[in-house]
């Protein structure tokens, strides 16, 4: 079963990150590569990718012809995706576990765990 | 460069679409379509769909690093529906390809126009880090 962890976070939560102690940030990094390599080395390993950051997000709308409209103002309260990783687990506790690990690495930051559809679609 | 195209329409107690079967026939085929046409361009790194926000939680780790799962979420959350992961030339075909999604059939074949936010990915992370 696949599922995807996500983190997000807020813009000023981003800054705050920033303002941590590089010791910290380095220490916090290193955890993160860790559980990747424990993930990779028990096979559960998809993907995993970090976004840039929220200054760089854009939302974008068709217009009537199709055209992109962009538009980079978003509410203060906006959470932004941060970073996630994509497993492939037995099942939810194990999904559930692994967040567990990344939010102990990350001062606690809350994981979205989400499963990924898994319907068939028909071919039309 | 590579973007990913997140689709945060979903809010909570939501499931499928109460739409005439046709029109999320009409909707899942475009999807599918554009899904080809950006494989066949070689722009396609994934795309997925995930189920619906009544099987998300959100894991915080407890004080001995175990997981504490809660599903509880603000009414007012989006939650995302889907993705596509693309490495294309640069932001504006980022946005071209947003704004195709953006303008997927609802109900009676009109477009949605959603808004689908665009992010660039990053490489890995600043080389001071590692």
């Amino acid at each position: 079963m696949k599922y995807i962890l996500l983190m997000s976070g807020t813009a000023a939560g981003v800054e705050g990150y920033h303002a941590w102690p590089k010791q910290d940030i380095e220490a916090h990094m290193a955890v993160l590569h860790r559980i990747n390599k424990d993930l990779a080395e028990s096979g559960e390993f998809i993907a995993t990718q970090g976004l840039a950051e929220p200054k760089e997000a854009k939302v974008v709308r068709g217009d009537k012809n199709g055209v992109p409209v962009t538009d980079g103002i978003f509410p203060e309260s906006k959470e932004f995706l941060l970073g996630y990783w994509i497993v492939d687990v037995p099942n939810a506790e194990r999904a559930y576990a692994i967040a567990g690990r990344i939010s102990s690495a990350s001062s606690n930051m809350p994981i979205e765990v989400r499963q990924f559809a898994t319907y068939e679609v028909k071919s039309r | 460069m590579k973007y990913i195209l997140m689709m945060n329409t979903m809010k909570s107690g939501h499931g499928v679409p109460g739409w005439p079967g046709k029109d999320l026939q009409a909707h899942i085929g475009f999807m599918i379509d554009i899904n080809k046409e950006l494989h066949e361009r070689g722009e396609l790194v994934s795309a997925e769909g995930l189920s619906f926000p009544d099987l998300a939680k959100l894991v915080r780790a407890g004080k001995d690093g175990r997981p504490l799962t809660d599903g509880i979420f603000p009414e007012s959350k989006e939650f995302l529906a889907g993705f596509w992961i693309i490495d294309v030339d640069g932001p504006q075909r980022a946005y071209e390809i947003a704004a195709k999604v953006s303008a997927a059939p609802g109900p009676g074949g009109a477009p949605l126009n959603m808004p689908i936010e665009v992010r660039p990915i990053m490489s890995g992370p600043p080389p001071e880090m590692l």
